[in-house]
């Protein structure tokens, strides 16, 4: 009933807007100017509809009206409205995207531990100046430029506006440039590479006063690259008294930390889920 | 005394605010428009169940937040669920509507949205919706535009603190 009703709503809006007539361009290319042709003769009223614009403004029934390329320049369906004094007429024309020249570059994450296969994710959405999508597939060139090393590239072709790659990270620590290009735009993104967990962590112990010094070897990855300060050392001991965990932050590529024992004592140490090596202890030595 | 008097209003004008701002977030979710999700074909990364459930229930919320900026004109409407390009087309699209005197009023048939992309990262998903709608343009109270479309968009939706915000949509005509 509803759709019949909204038929003959339409069909009235037809009859109504016999005299005056309208004919864009079924097609546009997103930033250029278009005239559109009427047909009718007096006063009338011209509205252009789109994604980012309704503008209004009085013309003669009849004549050509002109379209700035400004009010074209995003891309989507457009209406296009005249109104004279024996009704209104309308006509739908597309706006489609312009060539591709930019690109949406999105790099995740912007920190990532060295030697991860597959860790970094590399997605660029292509569009025009204007920032409309450009759906059909595109080539986009994705390329890695270590700080001292050789440039790689790969070349992917878009899908739906979007191409990506994933990375792995080098072996070694520090900043990493990557880039997409297409067209003019050549986007760049750093990512930092850190070192990752503890390798072979371990720790030594010698008297101070009535305590333990305990205190870590420089504390590195298993490709060699010290672990950031700030990262947590757990050390744990174990004695008559009971068990007390006590957390340190590496400073200056060591973690140290003064323990009292009594009697004799376990002593282990951790950072993350890897695990160093134990030392046994006595109070009184 | 006055003060007190002043406190006990402050109070029960922040009540009625509470209650006011439910009500509206329950005739917002009456409201929302249909949408039907599809995720079969989705890559790289898979869709979780949490997003499964959020992707649909946020998109229909920015649909009706958005039709209803667009008939009554507010563009603060679209700051709850639109960002970037797509939030400055819309605000855009609002200011000029007011200066010409227009409003349009949206009739929402539902919406196939289909899921194409979504980055390994979790940081953006590519979706594409058909959406029925029947299209009313008014020049003051003039109706001067009417008609039942379908159009496709191509959506980007990134994650924002508590939902999924849409970015981009880009329209074309239903193939």
């Amino acid at each position: 009933m509803r759709s019949v009703l909204t038929a003959f709503i339409v069909c009235l809006f037809a009859l109504a807007a016999g005299a005056a007539e309208l004919h864009p361009p079924a097609q546009v290319t997103a930033g250029n100017s278009i005239t559109i042709a009427t047909s009718g003769s007096g006063d009338a009223t011209f509205y252009l509809i789109g994604q980012s614009v309704a503008s209004k403004r009085h013309v003669q029934a009849g004549t050509e009206i002109a379209v700035d390329s400004e009010q074209l320049e995003r891309a989507g369906i457009y209406t296009a409205i005249l109104c004279a004094s024996d009704g209104c007429a309308s006509a739908n024309f597309v706006v489609t995207p312009a060539a591709p020249n930019r690109l949406s570059f999105l790099v995740h994450p912007s920190r990532v531990p060295v030697d991860s296969p597959n860790r970094i994710s590399a997605v660029a959405f292509v569009q025009d100046n204007f920032h409309n999508f450009v759906l059909k597939s595109e080539a986009v060139k994705f390329s890695v430029l270590p700080k001292d090393g050789k440039e790689i590239s790969a070349t992917r072709n878009s899908e739906n506006g979007v191409a990506w790659v994933r990375l792995s990270s080098a072996k070694k620590e520090g900043p990493t440039r990557l880039g997409a290009e297409i067209g003019h735009a050549n986007e760049i993104r750093v990512v930092q590479q850190v070192a990752a967990d503890a390798c072979n962590l371990r720790i030594k112990a010698s008297r101070a006063k009535k305590d333990f010094l305990v205190e870590t070897d420089p504390v590195k990855d298993c490709s060699g690259n010290s672990v950031p300060d700030g990262t947590v050392v757990s050390f744990t001991k174990v004695d008559e008294a009971g068990k007390a965990t006590v957390d340190v932050p590496i400073k200056r590529g060591v973690a140290k930390v003064e323990l009292p024992v009594d009697g004799r004592a376990k002593i282990t140490v951790a950072s993350g889920v890897v695990t160093g090596n134990e030392l046994e202890v006595a109070g009184g030595q | 005394m006055g003060l007190r008097y002043s406190s006990i209003l402050a109070l029960l004008a922040a009540l009625a605010c509470v209650v006011l701002v439910r009500e509206l977030r329950v005739l917002a979710k009456e409201n929302a428009p249909r949408v039907q999700l599809h995720a079969d074909n989705l890559g790289p990364r898979s869709i979780e169940d949490l997003t499964s459930k959020s992707i649909p229930r946020d998109y229909a919320l920015a649909w009706q937040t958005m039709e209803q900026a667009l008939e009554e004109n507010r563009p603060g409407l679209l700051d709850g669920y639109f960002t970037g390009i797509a939030k400055q087309d819309l605000t855009q699209r609002v200011h000029s509507q007011i200066k010409s005197g227009l409003h349009t009023r949206y009739q929402d048939g539902g919406h196939k949205l289909e899921a194409i992309f979504y980055s390994p990262a979790g940081d953006v998903m590519e979706l594409r919706d058909r959406a029925k709608l029947d299209i009313e343009i008014m020049d003051g109270g003039k109706v001067i535009y009417q008609e039942p479309v379908s159009i496709e968009y191509t959506v980007t939706m990134t994650p924002g603190a508590d939902r999924w915000l849409v970015r981009e949509m880009q329209a074309s005509v239903k193939p």
